[in-house]
């Protein structure tokens, strides 16, 4: 009995998802992502990706802004933060200039706080570990970003 | 391990990264460039350090590349060739979001059914559409490759039949036929500079041809034509007539010479070319040189005619007087002093009188 209730859950559970999917699905069309078609379509291919349908190579940019806006704005709290810090301390003399520049320090750090959440320490595949210690060409001079899990 | 201190690292960072990825790369890296950029001005940045925009511009191409490579090994674990979209979503979730998503836990589930598809349509709602700035090709640009021409395209026959029309035909007979070899006579021995420019031509055609060849990939015909061989030739005049064989001795007639050495006779107005001729023989046999030229520039000083002010002996004067009147002057300078000027003078219009009553001792000249 358990059992079979349990799979009813889960069939309508199933059905729903799909539902929504298909809505997902159907909404990407309208929405032009700030990744071109072309960028993404070039670099899965290089991967071996091989899919003729449009829906798909705008989810990979979708899901890849959405990480890029995340990482984004976890910076922008960091520059923020430090801003604050600043005018607190020296109130005397003129506002730091407001302006919001993304620096090589917000970044590193908002890029380490994603990939050493907890969250993270489970959800590691072999095939996406990627060590960016010595191979990097983006490796930073002052800091070392050691990612691990993607 | 750091890369390397300061732009030495820098450096070695850009050779590994051209040398990882091919042509084409930079265009991409470019427009990812753009397109971050883009989503960071909209959550609130105004501008960017330039090192920080590439490294994000970088982790937003490997964050695809990532998934993709994840989506096609779902893919293929199902036997499948193409991802569909349940493959794109296990390959997402791989990557893992930081934050975790609702049903992450739950073992038996479908990938879909995980709170994944939630997050990202929500984020598709919410966020404001902020289309790409530019209109970006189709890249990268495939070349179509020129294939060798076969016979059918050239239009020979394929020699004694047996062999397919639309294979590729064999290379020209200058590419394999062994050409002379270029001869150093020993040194001492005179040389004579016509024999030397033909052996030179006969080692070089086939090399131009070569060079030809490659560069019209085997569809043009050969520019430089061996005079010997006679079919060729032919050819050859046929399409440019400058690049015909040079015609030989005998076989048209031409207007004789004039010998340099026959001007002597008019010995007052061709002093010029007697001087000259010769000397633009040398300077056409070498060109090199730069001693040649100085020679040629010193022997064509004293052909320069100076007017010294003496009206009378202007009348008179060939090439050979004004030189001997300046090197008179020169001389006269040197040794010049007031109380002697008179004398001087005297002395220099006897000589100038001299050579117009002896007309022989300009033989010299």
């Amino acid at each position: 009995m358990n059992q079979n209730q349990q799979v009813n859950e889960g069939s309508r559970g199933r059905q729903d998802d799909d539902a929504a999917l298909s809505e997902f699905l159907a909404s990407l069309m309208d929405y032009t992502p700030t990744i071109p078609d072309e960028l993404v379509e070039h670099y899965i291919a290089k991967s071996g990706f091989q899919c003729p349908d449009v829906r798909l190579i705008r989810l990979v940019a979708v899901a890849t802004q959405k990480f890029i806006s995340e990482v984004a704005s976890d910076a922008l709290q960091h520059c923020k933060a430090r801003q604050s810090a600043v005018i607190k301390d020296k109130r005397d003399k003129q506002q730091k200039d407001k302006r919001l520049v993304l620096t090589m320090e917000d970044l590193s750090k908002a890029l380490h706080e994603k990939f050493h959440s907890p969250a993270m320490i489970g959800a590691q595949s072999p095939h996406a570990m990627v060590d960016f210690g010595e191979n990097d060409a983006i490796g930073d001079r002052n800091e070392r970003l050691d990612v691990k899990g993607w | 391990m750091s890369n390397g201190g300061g732009e030495s690292g820098k450096k070695e960072c850009e050779q590994r990264t051209k040398g990882r990825f091919g042509g084409g790369e930079e265009f991409g890296r470019a427009i990812a460039k753009i397109s971050v950029a883009q989503i960071c001005e909209n959550a609130g940045f105004q501008s960017f350090q330039s090192s920080a925009l590439e490294t994000l511009a970088d982790i937003a191409i490997r964050y695809i590349r990532n998934l993709g490579q994840n989506a096609n090994y779902y893919a293929n674990l199902a036997g499948r060739a193409e991802s569909n979209v349940v493959d794109v979503f296990q390959g997402l979730e791989d990557l893992g979001l930081s934050q975790g998503f609702l049903g992450l836990s739950d073992v038996n589930r479908c990938p879909i059914g995980s709170g994944l598809v939630r997050e990202i349509s929500q984020n598709v709602n919410l966020e404001e559409e902020v289309p790409f700035l530019f209109n970006v090709p189709r890249f990268p640009v495939v070349k179509e490759t020129k294939l060798a021409p076969n016979f059918l395209q050239v239009g020979e026959n394929s020699p004694n039949g047996h062999i397919p029309h639309w294979l590729p035909k064999f290379p020209d007979p200058h590419l394999y036929v062994s050409s002379p070899v270029w001869n150093p006579r020993p040194l001492g021995v005179p040389v004579d500079k016509t024999d030397l420019t033909k052996e030179q031509k006969k080692v070089e055609w086939p090399l131009m041809n070569l060079q030809h060849q490659f560069a019209c990939n085997g569809s043009a015909p050969p520019l430089f034509v061996d005079p010997g061989d006679a079919t060729t030739t032919k050819g050859a005049a046929q399409s440019n007539p400058f690049l015909s064989a040079p015609l030989r001795f005998g076989e048209k007639e031409v207007t004789p010479l004039f010998h340099p050495a026959k001007l002597e006779s008019h010995a007052r107005n061709h002093v010029l070319e007697e001087k000259v001729a010769p000397v633009i023989d040398k300077a056409k046999s070498a060109l090199d040189s730069e001693d040649s030229r100085n020679k040629i520039v010193l022997n064509s000083r004293p052909s320069v005619q100076f007017k010294l002010g003496i009206s009378k002996k202007l009348l008179t004067s060939a090439m050979g007087l004004s030189s001997q009147r300046k090197s008179v002057e020169k001389t006269a300078c040197w040794f010049e002093s007031d109380d002697k000027k008179d004398e001087k003078k005297r002395k220099k219009e006897q000589i100038l009188k001299g050579p117009m009553d002896k007309p022989q001792e300009l033989d010299h000249l």
